[in-house]
């Protein structure tokens, strides 16, 4: 049991010391989540509003194909990208395989659903009374759809949130298309994974620590925006 | 050339609940006229108050609004018009920006501050205490009153109140009531208002249409009595009341019909009488009294039962019988006195 309490306290050291690698590593994950979560709400946002605000046919098989989406593995995603952007894929010109361009792609292709599904369901869950209440005050076209927008927005900080702790915290993906290449698209979770497997339990702990607090501070500022919305 | 209506319906039809349909043939609203509407839960008030004011499109039928029909491309009308709904909705901001909200999307900002600080003030508001809570901190009543102040600083042509005293509490229901009077004596608005309390209803507007089953039956004061129908002995037909008393009528056309009863043939007894031929006499406590601007005879409000009627009695018949709110009567009126549609 000693080498767990040693590599804790070691651990404890790297992060207070700021050791270049552990940091690469935290910097690295922060980039690619900022872009990959940036990417899903430009996206997700007028997808989910359009889907849960207006009535059209076929609108429940797509809201059963997006709420599918919301429990893809991220090594499915992984293996699709890789096969895209690959030398001998259709997008293999591009070359951000191995990338961090690549995993943000990858990971905005995971949580767009997220995002998509959460803020529809938002959308749909406004108050009847809001509709009339905004013609009766005179608003009209994309005063109301913005507005409506306006009244949904805890809700939909809590599906951005959301959103943004499945992209800190997958793994699959970041190695499969980042291929955890050292001070480059080595992130967090592929570290952790690496470390472990060689027995460096105290950079693994360090991570895991680092991840930990990130998890923390996502769901209590998600625990303060339920409790708004 | 005359000034045409300020609302001309015609065959107008909308589907409402799950077996109701609105029906107004013909409907003509008078330019700066205050209209009241009276009828019972699911009569249809509320769906006709929301086409009205634009928040629905008829099915079938045209609502002309100054003469011109209202449709999604030549929306500017709607912006004469406002509607309170029953159950307010303010928006997830501030108190100021709640009542400022009809201003800003007009892009009308002039003074904004203090035309919103005085529409609060209207409806006893102190704008200080208010103005910066948030949508949560109020209570039903000055959530009521918030809402009433964000359409009342748009000084709309039209005014669409749907029971807007209904929830709240007595002072709110006060300031609510003084602040749309008020509001007309400065503004000349048209009003359209579905209440249940008849008493306000007959102060505040110049004509009061009753409702029932999705139409326009009638003026609101009139009693109306509606099935269903036993059929019982002698040729007469029955309805229980909540409380247990018998109504009887004479010939309904059909079991679910609905009738008139005109106040001036219900008699008021202040001791249970005895030995008349009058079927109906009907014990319950006097709930309000009003007096009728045209006649100057007093409307006496009876609640039998669940069953409101009223009586229309001279003041001094009223003196008389030293009749006041609260007091034990017997309303009667005559089984065939009921008018059938």
């Amino acid at each position: 049991m000693d080498y767990i309490a040693q590599g804790f306290i070691r651990s404890i050291q790297l992060l207070l010391a700021g050791d270049p690698e552990t940091y690469s590593a935290i910097f690295t994950t922060l980039r690619i989540s900022s872009l990959s979560i940036i990417a899903s709400l430009i996206i997700g946002i007028p997808l989910g509003f359009l889907l849960g605000y207006f009535e059209f046919p076929g609108k429940r098989q797509v809201r059963a194909v997006v709420d599918t989406l919301l429990a893809l593995p991220t090594v499915v995603v992984g293996l699709f990208v890789y096969a895209f952007i690959s030398r001998r894929g259709p997008l293999g010109e591009m070359g951000i395989l191995f990338t961090i361009t690549g995993i943000a792609v990858a990971q905005t292709i995971l949580i767009t659903p997220i995002v998509v599904s959460l803020t529809a369901t938002a959308v749909e869950s406004l108050d009847r009374r809001l509709r009339a209440t905004l013609i009766a005050l005179g608003a009209r076209g994309r005063q109301i759809l913005v507005t409506s927008l306006m009244e949904a927005r805890y809700a939909v900080l809590v599906a951005a949130v959301t959103a943004y702790g499945r992209a800190i915290s997958e793994v699959g993906i970041s190695m499969m298309i980042g291929g955890n290449i050292k001070w480059h698209t080595r992130t967090i979770t592929t570290a952790i994974a690496l470390e472990t497997g060689k027995g460096d339990f105290a950079v693994g702990m360090a991570l895991g620590i680092v991840l930990l607090t990130l998890a923390l501070v996502v769901n209590s500022s998600l625990t303060l925006l339920k409790k708004r919305s | 050339m005359p000034m045409p209506p300020l609302y001309q319906i015609t065959n107008l039809t909308y589907r409402y609940g799950e077996h109701f349909e609105l029906t107004v043939p013909e409907l003509a609203i008078e330019q700066g006229a205050s209209i009241g509407l009276a009828g019972s839960n699911g009569s249809g008030k509320t769906t006709l108050l929301r086409l009205l004011a634009f928040i629905e499109s008829p099915e079938k039928g045209e609502i002309l609004f100054d003469g011109v029909s209202v449709t999604e491309n030549n929306g500017s009308p709607k912006r004469d018009v406002t509607m309170l709904l029953q159950e307010p909705y303010l928006l997830k901001r501030s108190v100021f920006e709640n009542v400022a909200f009809g201003l800003k999307i007009r892009d009308d900002r002039r003074g904004l501050k203090k035309r919103v600080c005085d529409a609060m003030e209207l409806v006893g508001l102190s704008p200080k205490e208010f103005a910066r809570r948030r949508w949560h901190e109020l209570s039903g009543g000055e959530a009521q009153r918030i809402a009433l102040a964000s359409r009342l600083v748009l000084r709309p042509r039209v005014l669409i109140l749907d029971e807007p005293t209904a929830s709240v509490d007595q002072q709110s229901a006060r300031l609510i009531k003084e602040a749309i009077v008020e509001c007309r004596a400065q503004f000349g608005m048209s009003l359209i208002i579905a209440s249940h309390d008849r008493v306000w209803l007959n102060s505040a507007t110049d004509e009061v249409k009753r409702m029932h089953e999705g139409r326009i039956v009638g003026t609101g004061t009139e009693n109306i009595i509606s099935g269903p129908w036993d059929h019982g002995a002698n040729g007469l037909y029955t309805r229980m009341l909540s409380d247990g008393q018998a109504l009887f009528v004479t010939k309904p056309p059909h079991e679910t019909a609905a009738g008139v009863v005109n106040p001036s043939d219900v008699v008021i007894s202040v001791a249970q009488p005895d030995g008349i031929s009058t079927r109906n006499i009907l014990r319950g406590i006097i709930t309000h009294m009003t007096m009728e601007r045209d006649s100057g005879d007093i409307l006496v409000e009876v609640d039998t039962g669940g069953l409101s009627l009223l009586s229309r009695l001279t003041p001094s018949a009223v003196q008389s019988l030293h009749l006041v709110p609260g007091k034990e009567v017997w309303a009667l009126f005559k089984a065939s006195a009921v008018d059938w549609y």
